[in-house]
């Protein structure tokens, strides 16, 4: 990600107005339908990221959005946009997935988007460099791995990835720097992002 | 190695093959399904536990039916032994 690429931001009339429509959803849950429709491509995309699966991925997409359903009556608005807490439904129910099947969590990443991540002037970078990065990546602890995957790739700010992943917000960005100093160190090159 | 694999897709992922799961209708569906069983779960405990509590009632009553037929019954045992 570069500097200048802002992660998602609503602003607060649009956050606003997301919880006028969770208001009403929780007396009636046809109101969902339009979050639905919102949210639903960006969450199958997020879900279909992590399993690979185009099934798997609508199976468990229906189960996050039947859970937020269930939970709406419990949703309380700490200061995060609606999709955060979607966001952190979805990667339950993908762990859950996991942790039932036994299997290897799978991060598919686009190479337009590791391209993006590093230095485009750098002229050192080719398909070999992207082969051992994304070897590098495999031995990447999890975590850390998630919070590279939330920060680059679905666009989310430190505080979103916190809430999503149920830590603090410096713990979240110290993972990433960590990560990012690993990748700069151990393949001298310049990544675009900077803080 | 870790406990996850990266895979590099040559194309961006977008929403076009998401079209088909797409369907609020069986998501509300689902939604009432789960509720209704949760009410049937909710109720179903709520008459378990009067139920218990019934049986519990029932058992301390007899038990102390009991126990006052017993000290009654060693009462009057010793009424006789001091008569006679």
């Amino acid at each position: 990600m570069s500097t200048d690429a802002k992660p998602n931001c609503m602003t607060d009339d649009e956050i606003r107005k997301e919880e006028g429509i969770i208001e009403k959803s929780k007396k009636d849950p046809r109101a969902f339908g339009e979050m639905y429709e919102k949210y639903f491509d960006p969450i199958y995309n997020y879900i279909l990221r992590q399993t690979g699966d185009d099934e798997l991925a609508g199976d468990l997409c229906s189960q996050t959005f039947v859970n937020a359903l269930n939970n709406l009556p419990r949703y309380e608005f700490r200061g995060f946009p609606f999709s955060a807490w979607l966001y952190k439904i979805a990667g339950n129910e993908v762990n859950k997935h996991y942790r039932k099947h036994k299997g290897k969590i799978i991060f598919s990443i686009e190479e337009l988007k590791v391209r993006e991540l590093i230095d485009q002037t750098n002229d050192d970078w080719d398909q070999e460099l992207i082969d051992r990065l994304l070897h590098y990546m495999n031995e990447l602890p999890t975590d850390m791995v998630r919070v590279l995957e939330l920060r680059f790739f679905e666009d989310k700010d430190f505080k979103e990835i916190a809430f999503i992943l149920d830590m603090t917000e410096s713990g979240a960005k110290m993972r990433t720097y960590r990560a990012l100093d690993k990748l700069r160190t151990n393949f001298n090159i310049k990544m675009k992002y900077d803080g | 190695m870790g406990k996850h694999e990266i895979r590099l897709r040559k194309q961006r992922i977008t929403a076009r093959g998401s079209e088909r799961f797409r369907n609020y209708g069986s998501v509300l569906k689902q939604h009432e399904e789960e509720r209704r069983i949760k009410l049937i779960v909710r109720i179903f405990t709520f008459f378990l536990i009067i139920a218990a509590l019934i049986l519990l009632f029932v058992v301390v009553i007899r038990w102390e039916k009991k126990q006052e037929k017993s000290t009654h019954n060693t009462s009057v045992t010793k009424n006789i032994d001091h008569t006679t």
